[in-house]
């Protein structure tokens, strides 16, 4: 199998989820940089060719193309990650992994724009995507506050999973647009535990310490 | 109650781990919450002294804490020790950042201005099982009120546990209240997750309140 092909873009948090997943599954891609802004190239016709929804990322492979960012983890997960450590084949886990995976398309859309609208003028609401972004983030901190009771530090199971690096962006970046970490104590102390990853690698607005 | 005024609860002591920071807002002011590699938790003002970069955002480096932007290590005292761009300047006395009080009781890290004031005393420091701060859409007053509390900081009983609630203002209309279990024997994790989830229900309760009113 040829190396799939990732078209993406630097500051974009959704192309971010899946460079992140491949860097921790060391799998090599060959990475073409689409000009999201200002450029807008993701909506124009060579990329709409490939993805007509105009959304980054797309993963090309073997004459597959894929759009959606839960797609290509899962996809990722399937073909380079056989254990599957980061999507679990029993039901109830995997249940749980693509819970979160949903989460992260629908409930943290509001999150996802409100970045866009802070940091590249996107259209919206600045003060009702904040809100609904720390209502999200207020969801996931109550989960991992009785998850760490029982000693856990990942969204679901003993080890990471497609669920916490789809969830990861958003909150590491969210004083991008103004929501702070104060609020979220059990957030914080599990986006320390998925630097800590192996492979783990940054983007910017989420500074490498070492 | 403001910093200057008396004691505030800023974070549970198991939220700040050994060699991390967090950002805190006590009536407006920003305090940066962090805790050296050696276990020791400090207070200060969330602000470098060169160009305003909440320190909160920094990393710890041992008994240091740098800023993110320009990696100024400052110590235990506040004291600036090292200039990244400066290795060899001897750093002046005068860059130092501006500290608070601290100490650790029943579980929770307590900071003040305050040269005199008391640390609450609700008996002896024996044992505490922590439960969770809790973030709210309403003053700190409305808090009080709702649990009958005497004081920013009370024990209540609640089903039957005695449970510490410290309430920290963070604006006009945030709080953060800290939650303790106390009682010598730990708690089991079942009455943790019970009182997390009374924490819960209590948040939606005080929200809902505050939209009708």
């Amino acid at each position: 199998m040829a190396q799939p092909t990732l078209y993406h873009y630097e500051l974009d948090e959704a192309s971010y989820r899946v460079r992140l997943l491949l860097s921790l599954l060391r799998c090599n891609v060959d990475p073409v940089a689409v000009d999201m802004f200002p450029g807008q190239e993701q909506l124009k016709p060579a990329m709409l060719a490939l993805n007509p929804q105009g959304t980054l990322p797309v993963l090309k492979h073997d004459g597959l193309v894929l759009h959606g960012t839960a797609a290509i983890l899962m996809y990722l997960a399937k073909a380079y990650d056989p254990a599957g450590r980061f999507l679990p084949e029993a039901p109830a886990e995997f249940g749980a992994v693509v819970t979160w995976l949903g989460f992260s398309e629908i409930a943290l859309a509001p999150a996802f724009q409100a970045r866009l609208n802070a940091m590249f003028a996107a259209p919206g609401d600045a003060d009702a995507l904040r809100r609904r972004a720390r209502a999200a983030f207020r969801t996931m901190d109550d989960h991992m506050t009785l998850r760490h009771f029982d000693g856990q530090d990942w969204f679901c199971g003993d080890g990471a999973t497609l669920a916490d690096l789809a969830l990861f962006p958003s909150f590491a970046l969210s004083r991008d647009y103004g929501v702070d970490h104060d609020a979220f104590p059990a957030l914080r102390r599990w986006i320390r535990r998925v630097r800590a990853l192996d492979g783990f690698i940054t983007m910017p607005g989420i500074p490498d310490y070492h | 109650m403001r910093l200057e005024e008396g004691w505030v609860p800023v974070a549970l002591s198991s939220s700040i781990e050994a060699g991390t920071s967090a950002g805190a807002v006590v009536s407006g002011s920003e305090i940066v919450v962090w805790r050296d590699t050696g276990g020791t938790a400090h207070v200060w003002e969330d602000r470098c002294p060169h160009r305003g970069m909440r320190l909160s955002f920094g990393f710890v480096r041992g008994d240091h804490i740098a800023c993110l932007y320009h990696g100024w290590q400052y110590d235990a005292a506040g004291q600036c020790r090292y200039i990244p761009a400066h290795p060899k300047l001897d750093v002046p006395q005068t860059i130092k950042v501006p500290l608070y009080r601290v100490a650790e009781k029943y579980g929770i890290v307590w900071a003040t201005a305050s040269a005199d004031a008391l640390l609450p005393d609700f008996g002896a420091d024996t044992g505490f099982t922590p439960v969770r701060s809790v973030s709210i859409d309403c003053a700190a007053f409305a808090v009080q009120t709702e649990l009958g509390l005497e004081g920013p900081a009370a024990v209540i009983t609640v089903d039957g546990d005695t449970l510490l609630v410290a309430v920290q203002a963070v604006t006009s209309d945030r709080t953060c209240a800290h939650l303790v279990l106390l009682g010598a024997e730990p708690h089991p994790v079942a009455r943790q997750k019970h009182h997390a989830r009374w924490a819960e229900a209590l948040r939606f309760r005080l929200e809902t309140t505050s939209e009708v009113a």
